[in-house]
């Protein structure tokens, strides 16, 4: 088996293991909303990725950040906010 | 009758910071004339406001025209539905472009000419609260003005805050516990609190910094959780305050040695209000707020709160210790709390076999429900031909977020014991196992 790394399959992980999520990363549609319908999460699940992106990534996410719904948008556009605030 | 006005604070003190703008009381009642002049004839009015200044604007507006103020925790759409519908809510206040089920008004603060300070009765409601109940359905309860300002003034005695109090709350205002301490307490305790919403560490951090000292954070369990993990730094504290849920010893011990500053808990409810507090490194013993009332016995608690009008049942086991203080001995069985919200499990439960394509279904907490801030609801379903992902899809447009079950466990048969009860030893051991 070929394991092809990527970020966004990191990021899954991340979400994955934070949330003692049911499924696997690869299960994640990298398009699916990650909030209400697709993956379902909720508020007490964005601050725990919050938190797992800040000790990972050493950076925090802000809820005055204007775009902040579209990061949280799905797994891609949160992927493509990590890749350009990471500090770790 | 008697009557209190809508606020004992001296017009010149600054009761919200709104941006860089402070407002002072005498700003404040002028904006609340202001929109009050604006309002439809009837209410009540269902307030959604996110920006906590607004939130109070909207509420004394209404209060001061005689209408009473809906509050709801829970925003998602069939939960607001349900409420507007169930108590004839007119219209509603709101900054947000949410989609709502009454007409939206969208209030905002115009500083409009000088404006008395109007008296309410005591006796009016002022505002409805809402928790689950049994069925599941929205359960309504009244707050009537003179207990709004009675618990105003008692948190602010019990907590030391003062004119000059910067409060930040991370809690909505709709919530009560959030509603009590960051709106109704700059109004009759003190304190001036912050407008802005903040959810995650930084913002907190940062909100609190552009704040004059001294600083009160208002907050729950989870975030000061994420407060101590994200390592963000945080300016000088004069105190925190966390409610909605037990505050851990061990996890007071580090925010109190990370902040220098103490860590005390609220313990209330939606239908008292707060009614006891307690520093969390001083032991597992409530004092009660003045002027409560507690009774405990085989049946339970119940509180008699100045104001209400009848005792208040409470859904946890009491025990009384030494000098009139009591500690929490767990919930009574079917009332679990999560992420500030509470439900019945015997309501969820219900409308998870109601869902069609169920047979059977049950939803069960884990044991660590009440000691981990992030612990989950866990669900067996027995649903021939349906996926785990399905149940949760249509529990979705019935349940709150916190409460859908993580994980579902399908089965073919839930699992019973020698006497034909649920086994909930069972239904756990197999969640666990996911």
């Amino acid at each position: 088996m070929t394991t092809t790394f990527s970020l966004e399959a990191e990021v899954a992980s991340l979400i994955v293991e934070a949330l003692h999520l049911e499924i696997t990363a690869d299960e994640i549609d990298p398009e699916a909303p990650l909030f209400g319908e697709g993956l379902g999460l909720d508020s007490i699940d964005a601050l725990e990725i919050a938190l797992a992106v800040s000790r990972r990534y050493g950076f925090q996410l802000r809820s005055d950040d204007e775009r902040n719904h579209r990061i949280f948008a799905s797994l891609r556009t949160l992927t493509a906010h990590i890749e350009k605030h990471r500090t770790g | 009758m008697t009557s209190l006005p809508l606020t004992a604070r001296a017009p010149e003190e600054v009761i919200f910071h709104r941006g860089a703008v402070s407002v002072t009381t005498a700003r404040f009642l002028a904006e609340v004339a202001d929109l009050a002049a604006r309002l439809p004839a009837e209410g009540p009015v269902l307030n959604f406001c996110a920006d906590r200044y607004l939130a109070l604007v909207a509420f004394a507006a209404a209060l001061s025209r005689g209408q009473v103020t809906l509050l709801s925790a829970d925003r998602s759409a069939p939960r607001l539905a349900d409420i507007a519908r169930g108590h004839g809510a007119r219209y509603a206040l709101s900054d947000t472009d949410a989609a709502l089920p009454v007409p939206v008004l969208r209030p905002d603060a115009t500083p409009g000419d000088a404006a008395p300070n109007p008296l309410i009765p005591a006796a009016a409601v002022a505002a409805i609260g809402f928790t689950s109940g049994s069925t599941g359905e929205p359960q309504a309860h009244a707050k009537p003005w003179g207990a709004l300002v009675a618990g105003a003034r008692g948190a602010a005695e019990r907590f030391g805050v003062t004119a000059g109090t910067s409060v930040l709350g991370t809690v909505p205002a709709q919530h009560m516990y959030g509603f009590e301490t960051t709106l109704m307490m700059p109004l009759h305790g003190g304190g001036a609190a912050h407008a802005g919403t903040v959810f995650y560490p930084s913002d907190i951090a940062e909100a609190l910094a552009a704040l004059p000292p001294p600083r009160l954070l208002v907050t729950t369990p989870l975030q000061i959780r994420a407060l101590l993990g994200s390592g963000v730094a945080m300016p000088a504290l004069a105190g925190v305050i966390s409610a909605t849920a037990p505050l851990a010893p061990e996890m007071a011990a580090e925010a109190e040695a990370a902040w220098g500053a103490p860590m005390r808990e609220i313990y209330g409810a939606t239908e008292a209000g707060s009614i006891a507090s307690r520093r969390t490194l001083d032991g597992e013993a409530w004092s009660p707020y003045p002027g409560m009332r507690f009774e405990i016995d085989a049946d339970g608690a119940r509180v008699t709160v100045p104001g209400l009008p009848a005792p208040v049942p409470l859904s946890d086991r009491l025990v009384w210790v030494a000098d009139g203080r009591f500690r929490l001995d767990g919930r009574l069985a079917d009332m679990v709390k999560l992420a500030g919200k509470r439900a019945s499990l015997a309501g969820l439960t219900r409308i998870l076999t109601g869902i069609e394509g169920v047979q059977d279904g049950v939803f069960v907490a884990p044991d660590d429900l009440d000691g981990n801030p992030r612990a989950r609801l866990a669900a067996a379903v027995v649903a021939p031909g349906m996926s785990a992902s399905a149940v949760v899809a249509a529990l979705r447009s019935k349940v709150e977020p916190a409460f859908l079950p993580r994980p579902v466990v399908m089965l073919p048969a839930l699992p019973r014991d020698a006497v034909g009860k649920i086994s909930r030893g069972a239904i756990l051991a197999l969640a666990g196992k996911r």
